[in-house]
């Protein structure tokens, strides 16, 4: 059922509640900082493969990339393992626009 | 909807087919038994939260006002992802 | 006018019950019931749902969010399944503190529905939201009385129907190792390694993309296949894995409104077509009171609840 515009309150400012335990304060710091560094990873590899395909790069210049993303792909799965957290942690719902990062 | 026999249709308006008087309690046919026994919370929330009519009360706000966005949203998550899973709470039949 | 005064005792119980504690389900029992069972302490009215007039009535052992027993307020030819609450725990701002507390908005969830569950077999029934509290019965007959075509138009639709939701979930894939191969060699770029990981990151993307396309393609099909069965559907957004607990995505969540004796025939087409998509998982939960049904369609989302 519609309700009249008159009716519909407007939304109150929002509030933050914190929560206060420590340590899953700190957990959700590094997660949060993992994601942006996650998606990172995903958009420089994205971008490097799109170069790849257009063959705007040379062999070395390939191989350079490539192994720097396959080096920063070990390095995020050794810190994910240091702080317990599973690739599908790493991630940010945007509410009406899904999540940050694809789930696969 | 098209293998089911037309209920009367001399006496029922085309455009409200569906529309029957409520059946007697005592006849009203018994759920079929595939519901859930145990109603997963989430579903809950969205249907109770998200679901039915918004009027605004008297001496409440509808709770479209409640943003529940103000709840700390890890928390939020972490605590409905941890009742779901450990199945938390009888359901309450009523206190 | 006893309203008036209702609600000037609302806003002193407001004050008071700021600086209080809440109190959790455990409490609810306690004081606030005379002997008769009536709420002594300033109270308001909690609505659970819109019937048609004397179609309802609430069997006497049902009680409510509260506690207490539920009753019916009658106007303009319907009637509306109520419940009186002490302000004390479902006022304005007590239900905003409550309304927090995970442990209170369960059992609080649950027990609206109940109530609901329990009366909508008498009859259709327009659920209500949680949390719609007037001031005392004369609102609610108010409130009835101009909003009486919505609901009459609201309990055509439904009538004589039942919600059942399905989820759809992405069969999860069998997930390669986190970490990439390489093989042994010394520190630094070795000839093609490099490459070699590029060339095997853009197969996984374009599979990864491959699947992810025929996985809603499936659950278009699906949803489109359902639709067919019902009389209305509405398409909610799907729920975020950290709330379902689920780590396969979710790919469709709708809700499907069904006549009643239905439910059969549809939980066997939602198997058969499970077996039919092997990409997809499909959950299925009902009967439900029409709660998705409820409005014209025009769902309100709440930013928080679906992440």
């Amino acid at each position: 059922m519609t309700i009249p515009a008159s009716e519909q309150q407007a939304t109150p400012a929002r509030r933050h509640r914190i929560d206060a335990d420590p340590e899953s304060v700190e957990r959700g710091l590094v997660s949060l900082v993992l994601t942006i560094v996650e998606l990172l990873r995903q958009l420089m590899e994205r971008q490097a493969l799109r170069r790849v395909d257009q063959g705007t790069l040379t062999d070395d210049q390939i191989e350079k990339i490539g192994w720097t993303l396959m080096s920063l792909e070990e390095k995020m799965a050794e810190l994910r393992d240091h702080f317990g957290l599973e690739p599908e942690d790493l991630n940010l719902d945007l509410g009406p626009l899904g999540p940050l990062l694809p789930y696969d | 909807m098209d293998s089911r026999p037309e209920v009367e249709p001399a006496l029922v308006p085309t455009a409200v087919i569906r529309h029957r008087p409520p059946p007697e309690p005592a006849t009203r046919a018994e759920r079929p038994a595939i519901r859930t026994e145990r109603i997963a919370l989430v579903d809950l929330l969205d249907r109770v939260l998200a679901g039915g009519v918004v009027v605004s009360g008297e001496v409440t706000l509808s709770i479209a006002d409640v943003d529940l966005v103000t709840v700390s949203l890890r928390a939020l998550v972490t605590s409905v992802s941890t009742l779901a899973r450990s199945g938390a709470g009888p359901e309450v039949p009523g206190r | 006018m006893r309203w008036k005064r209702a609600r000037k005792m609302a806003e002193t119980r407001s004050e008071a019950g700021r600086a209080g504690k809440s109190r959790g389900p455990a409490g609810r029992a306690g004081k606030s019931r005379g002997q008769a069972g009536v709420v002594v302490e300033p109270h308001g009215v909690w609505i659970y749902a819109i019937a048609e007039h004397v179609a309802i009535t609430p069997p006497s052992q049902l009680t409510g969010v509260g506690g207490g027993p539920v009753r019916t307020v009658g106007a303009a030819g319907l009637t509306a399944v109520a419940e009186d609450v002490a302000l004390a725990e479902f006022g304005e701002d007590a239900l905003r503190r409550n309304l927090e507390d995970l442990g209170w908005l369960e059992a609080t969830a649950r027990a609206h529905h109940h109530v609901i569950d329990a009366v909508a077999r008498q009859g259709p029934l327009v659920p209500m939201r949680l949390a719609t509290v007037y001031s005392g019965d004369e609102g609610i007959a108010t409130m009835l009385a101009e909003r009486t075509a919505d609901f009459r138009s609201a309990l055509a639709r439904i009538s004589g129907c039942n919600e059942w939701g399905v989820k759809a979930y992405a069969a999860r894939q069998s997930q390669p190792d986190g970490a990439p191969e390489r093989a042994a060699g010394p520190a630094g770029p070795s000839a093609g390694a490099g490459a070699a990981y590029l060339r095997r990151r853009r197969d996984e993307l374009t599979s990864q993309k491959n699947t992810r396309r025929q996985t809603f393609a499936s659950a278009e099909i699906i949803h489109a296949e359902l639709s067919r069965h019902a009389a209305e559907t509405r398409v909610h957004p799907p729920q975020a894995p950290q709330l379902t607990g689920s780590k396969a995505p979710m790919i469709l969540n709708a809700a499907y409104l069904l006549e009643d004796e239905r439910g059969e025939d549809f939980a066997a087409v939602v198997s058969a077509l499970e077996g039919q998509h092997p990409g997809v998982k499909l959950e299925l939960t009902g009967p439900w009171p029409p709660y998705s049904f409820a409005g014209t369609g025009e769902r309100e989302e709440l930013g928080g609840l679906t992440a």
